[in-house]
């Protein structure tokens, strides 16, 4: 299994209040995105925020798989307002969660992985 | 069969015995955080199999199980499972014979088998395997089972076109059974405790009967009073038996060319029992009261009651050329999920402040309820002597006592479930000489004799009675 994988996989295991976590750290740092989140309810939103990225986690080799989730991903992103200058805010959010969530497992490794991951997944939605 | 028998393959009969396939162990998925859609899915587990997130890896230890929606005759495998907090390698679940499993966790999420937290146990028939807030699995054993003979064609899970719901083997066994009388005219008797679904299974026999496009109609023996039971039955000609009384065709009139239920048919006196013989006959022969001119209907009855059969007159009886046993709910919780979701789907049409409350919404629509695990498993292991109905009380109770906005196991839902546990456990306990003594102490009276040995109702008593050889009065009845 990738770094990636086993860091999200000890994290979801072991903190059951993650995609809250993340949310509460991304509204504090930017509490203009709460508008964007009032479809789903948090609960909702939660979960979807957890399969999706452990799917995309899972999937990083798929090229196929991909192309096609984040071309959708993309396209209903734009549909509620997403801006590009949003996607480095939610990645700062996300690396920040991980870290407290992994403690000493976030490694330099580890931070470098997801950071790189991250960056190429905005890169191919961004297109 | 002893392994030295000779078969004959050119026979069909010994063919069926040779082929008979053992029954395997099965998961069915009963609850899951991420995937509520999937519930009543079912991982057969024929050999050691790995379970866990996403599509087979190359070092998995075992071939990788699969949820699938299974019915008789039928296995349509789903896609991988995608829950996030299961683990890519989670659990290997090998068969230990027909009805148990052995479960090891080899993923990061805690594992609990049967309410303890283990990395290795064995899991039998009934037991709950709960990975930690991602999903509970059921412990099931099943057949294949050869196709089933009815038409019926709904999506997986979901209420059949005549409300039934269920895909469990003894689900479908009904759905057969249904199916097979309703292809014929004859008349039906369906036996089953209360709350377990016996309108819903008379329903289901006309509704695929070549009757159908008449009303069936619908009545309820218990609630006609005794004096004029044969006049609703029959009806009566005008002036009789009183002058200005209006001509009533009677049930049987009414009913001709379709079909009439009579539910709660054990509370239907002998006399009127003799009453109804010659109309059941195929000749279908009755008359009204006050007439001398015999009539004919030409309808098939669909009798139900909860009493044992004995209560019936033998030749009452014996009309009834299809009997359809409907299971409890206990003997099939594997679809108590399946009820569950599709109770709290209703709940939440019909109210929308319970779903404001306690359910999800995705992008501005009604989505799955909050639902707690701890709620599921209870339920899973809970005796139901009431069945569907329990079931749909025990949900109101708990979104009525629920404190937060989530429904999960109040301590009302929790007292509820371990008394009438406790109630339903506690005959086999009870001796002859205890039944005796408590019938004599409580004026032969089934009711009150029931209360005071805490049974959950009169007919647990007379069945008690029943295996004891004793009998009591029904003057309370």
């Amino acid at each position: 299994m990738s770094i990636l994988q086993q860091t999200l996989e000890r994290t979801l295991a072991n903190d059951d209040t993650f995609p809250t976590k993340f949310y509460q750290r991304l509204f504090a740092a930017h509490p203009e995105l709460r508008a964007l989140f009032t479809r789903s309810t948090p609960g909702a939103q939660n979960k979807m925020f957890a399969q999706k990225l452990t799917a995309i986690v899972d999937h990083l080799d798929d090229a196929t798989w991909m192309k096609r989730e984040l071309g959708t991903l993309a396209a209903s992103h734009v549909s509620y307002g997403v801006t590009p200058e949003m996607y480095p805010w939610v990645g700062e959010a996300l690396f920040g969660t991980l870290a407290e969530a992994c403690g000493e497992a976030w490694t330099a490794d580890a931070e470098r992985a997801w950071r790189e991951a991250y960056s190429s997944l905005v890169t191919a939605i961004l297109g | 069969m002893e392994p030295d028998e000779v078969i004959d393959a050119a026979l069909p009969w010994e063919r069926v015995r040779r082929s008979r396939a053992p029954r395997v162990p099965h998961l069915v998925l009963a609850w899951s955080l991420d995937e509520p859609e999937r519930v009543g899915e079912v991982l057969p587990i024929p050999r050691p199999t790995a379970i866990g997130r996403g599509g087979p890896l190359a070092d998995d230890p075992f071939p990788r199980g699969a949820l699938h929606q299974l019915r008789p005759g039928r296995a349509i495998a789903g896609p991988p499972i995608t829950s996030a907090r299961i683990g890519r390698q989670q659990l290997v679940v090998e068969p230990r014979g027909e009805e148990a499993v052995h479960v090891r966790s080899i993923g990061p999420a805690r594992v609990r088998v049967a309410g303890k937290v283990v990395t290795e146990a064995v899991a039998r028939l009934g037991d709950v395997i709960e990975i930690h807030n991602a999903a509970v699995f059921l412990v099931t054993s099943r057949a294949p089972q050869p196709a089933s003979t009815t038409s019926l064609d709904f999506p997986y899970g979901a209420a059949d076109p005549f409300g039934m719901i269920g895909e469990s083997e003894l689900a479908w066994r009904v759905r057969d059974a249904v199916a097979f009388a309703a292809a014929t005219s004859r008349h039906v008797l369906i036996l089953g405790e209360s709350g377990a679904g016996k309108e819903l299974a008379a329903r289901a026999v006309h509704g695929l009967s070549k009757r159908r496009e008449r009303t069936l109609i619908a009545r309820n023996a218990a609630t006609m009073p005794d004096a004029l039971i044969d006049a609703e039955l029959f009806g009566n000609v005008r002036n009789y038996p009183n002058p200005g009384m209006a001509e009533r065709p009677g049930l049987i009139g009414e009913a001709d060319g379709s079909t009439l239920f009579l539910d709660e048919i054990g509370d239907l006196p002998e006399k009127s029992q003799v009453h109804l013989l010659r109309v059941l006959d195929d000749g279908g022969e009755y008359s009204r009261l006050g007439d001398a001119v015999a009539r004919r209907s030409s309808v098939r009855l669909v009798a139900a009651t909860n009493r044992p059969l004995e209560t019936l007159k033998r030749d009452f009886l014996a009309r009834f050329t299809h009997r359809i046993t409907l299971p409890g709910l206990a003997e099939r919780r594997e679809d108590v999920p399946l009820l569950l979701a599709a109770i709290l789907r209703r709940t939440a049409r019909e109210n929308p402040q319970i779903a404001a409350r306690f359910f999800e919404r995705r992008t501005g629509e009604i989505a799955e309820p909050r639902l707690a695990p701890d709620l599921v498993i209870r339920l899973l292991g809970h005796p139901f002597t009431h069945h569907v109905r329990e079931l749909e009380r025990l949900v109101w109770l708990a979104i009525g006592t629920a404190d937060a906005d989530y429904i999960g196991l109040t301590a009302d839902v929790e007292r509820e479930l371990s008394e009438s546990a406790e109630s339903s456990t506690d005959t086999s306990e009870l001796d002859r000489d205890t039944l005796a003594k408590a019938l004599a102490d409580n004026e032969r009276s089934p009711t009150k004799t029931a209360k005071a040995l805490g049974l959950k109702n009169r007919y647990v008593l007379i069945r008690l009675l029943k295996k004891h050889g004793l009998s009591a009065t029904e003057s309370d009845s």
